[in-house]
């Protein structure tokens, strides 16, 4: 049984409101937790700690969300990702050739955390494309 | 010399009568009391008055109450002042439905010397109903626009309390060490303080918080769709196949069996012979069709419903596309009503039963992603009908 302590997880968004609150909330399911408030920062956190699973908004000053997935992906392949967005949304095929399924669409605002939790560790787990060591 | 100016008087005197009589607008002349004088024959054609039930009757028998000052300001533009006028107002037809006409009034001084005025009323309706269409879906735009964006800059906020409200749930649960040790370090027992919220309401509080934000973020996502496009993709489907699944569908629902009493209404079914097919995305009309189902039973349970429920249903094929018709037996609605029921949150039910956003959800559905158009006629007394055109080859 792996542990929610050994899954890393980062979640970018630009609003510090949503940022801080699914941070808190993953901490307390015991998740190792880390934030980026820019898309910048987001590929710099991929690169240096190479999260399980990343959480990004698709609203993101500079790039959008898909696009920082494109990039982080092509950066570092071994995390997973979550799209957090306010509007229906269709997953390009660039994302759905990295693996993501409009399971991994989540629309906003999200009701309950615990569903998150869930679905975070699926992708860290089988549904990864590595499993947590 | 005295026949030839007689047979030229009256060859003038026939081509004039032909004129009038022959015009497709109604030529009409009322005394200065309002009195109509004459009639031509297009008004029996157009209204289907006979001239015997016009002549020696004002005009206000005649026209909407609410177009009546402004025809009374015209005809006293032309007795007093002498002016043409011209304006649009409503004719009563014969079987009470009213007919838009642009009339214009001149003063007239008969032979007699007595002061009078003609008009020429133009049947203006079809341009009339075009007008109001492209006027409401000028506003629907806006509207559903504003509403979109409003709805997203919303939801970050909404999002951050709802799960705010979770996270102070889950800081005060004993299941997370974390908490229990913060509260050892400042010196208190969880266990009391859990007590202590619970014993004044906090942990229903914060329930009503996540409840109200559940409930803010439905209506939220019924105003993002006023722009979004659909995610379903289309299909061919036939038409009554997929009514009759609705009315399955509405059979079952909780609030249209208890509360509207779906069941027990009368179902009238006219469907074309043939079976009619469409291409659509057959959850989005679904939802539709459940809607306008549910306002109709919802306006069928009335008190002030006096005649039998009855819902029928109607499909026929109409120049290329396919035409629905949900027609109720309620108390209907008067004209303002039917110009407005579109538009977002807009609703007559009290406060708390429904936003006001089933019918511009289904015009945008409608219009905005399948390219069709919805209407609706009624009026007070006489039920709703709402109509829906489709096109046969639809794409998204």
């Amino acid at each position: 049984m792996i542990t929610n302590s050994s899954i890393t997880v980062l979640v970018v968004d630009d609003d510090e409101m949503i940022r801080e609150c699914v941070a808190a909330y993953l901490e307390d399911e015991g998740f190792t937790v880390f934030t980026a408030e820019s898309s910048e920062k987001g590929l710099e956190s991929v690169t240096s700690v190479h999260p399980h699973v990343c959480i990004t908004d698709m609203r993101l000053p500079g790039i959008n969300g898909d696009q920082f997935i494109i990039r982080a992906h092509q950066l570092y392949s071994g995390t997973r990702y979550l799209l957090h967005t306010g509007m229906l949304y269709s997953l390009s095929d660039e994302l759905r050739l990295i693996g993501m399924t409009a399971d991994d669409v989540l629309l906003k605002p999200i009701h309950d955390l615990s569903k998150l939790v869930a679905r975070i560790r699926y992708l860290a787990t089988d549904g990864g494309h590595h499993a947590v060591g | 010399m005295q026949s030839h100016a007689a047979e030229l008087f009256f060859k003038s005197e026939s081509s004039y009568r032909m004129l009038v009589e022959s015009s497709s607008d109604i030529i009409y002349s009322r005394d200065k009391a309002g009195c109509f004088t004459y009639v031509s024959p297009a008004w029996t054609k157009n209204l289907g008055q006979l001239p015997s039930q016009v002549i020696g009757h004002t005009i206000g028998e005649f026209v909407h109450p609410e177009d009546q000052p402004a025809c009374r300001k015209l005809l006293d533009g032309a007795v007093q002042v002498g002016q043409t006028g011209e304006y649009t107002f409503r004719f009563r037809q014969l079987d009470g439905t009213w007919r838009w006409h642009i009339s214009r009034e001149t003063p007239h001084i008969d032979g007699n010397g007595v002061m009078a005025v003609v008009g020429i009323a133009h049947d203006v309706t079809e341009r009339h109903r075009i007008q109001s269409i492209m006027a409401l879906t000028e506003k629907m735009v806006m509207v559903s626009g504003l509403a979109a964006g409003m709805a997203h800059e919303i939801n970050n906020p909404l999002g951050a309390i709802m799960q705010h409200a979770q996270n102070i749930e889950r800081r005060v649960s004993m299941d997370i060490p974390a908490n229990v040790q913060a509260a050892e370090e400042v010196g208190v027992d969880l266990s009391l303080v859990r007590d202590y919220l619970e014993k004044r309401s906090i942990f229903s509080f914060i329930g009503h918080i996540r409840g109200a934000g559940v409930r803010a973020s439905e209506i939220i996502s019924q105003m993002l769709s006023f722009s979004s496009r659909g995610e379903t993709g289309i299909a061919t489907v036939d038409l009554s196949k997929l009514l009759d699944k609705v009315v399955v569908l509405a059979a079952t629902d909780y609030e249209m069996k208890k509360q509207y009493g779906f069941r027990t209404l009368e179902i009238v079914r006219e469907f074309a012979a043939e079976p009619l097919y469409a291409d659509i995305a057959s959850p989005e009309i679904e939802r539709v069709l459940l809607n306008l189902m549910k306002n109709a039973a919802q306006a069928m349970a009335a008190p002030e419903m006096t005649r039998e429920p009855r819902l029928t249903l109607r499909t026929r094929a109409d120049e290329g596309m396919v035409v629905i018709e949900i027609e109720d037996s309620g108390p209907g609605m008067d004209e303002t009503t039917c110009l407005r029921v579109f538009e977002p949150f807009y609703t007559t039910r009290e406060v708390g039963n429904g936003a006001g956003l089933g019918l511009s959800v289904a015009y945008n559905v409608i219009t905005g992603m399948h390219r069709g158009y919805i209407e609706v006629s009624s009026r007070p007394g006489e039920g709703s009908c709402f109509t829906i055109k489709l096109p046969v080859r639809g794409t998204l």
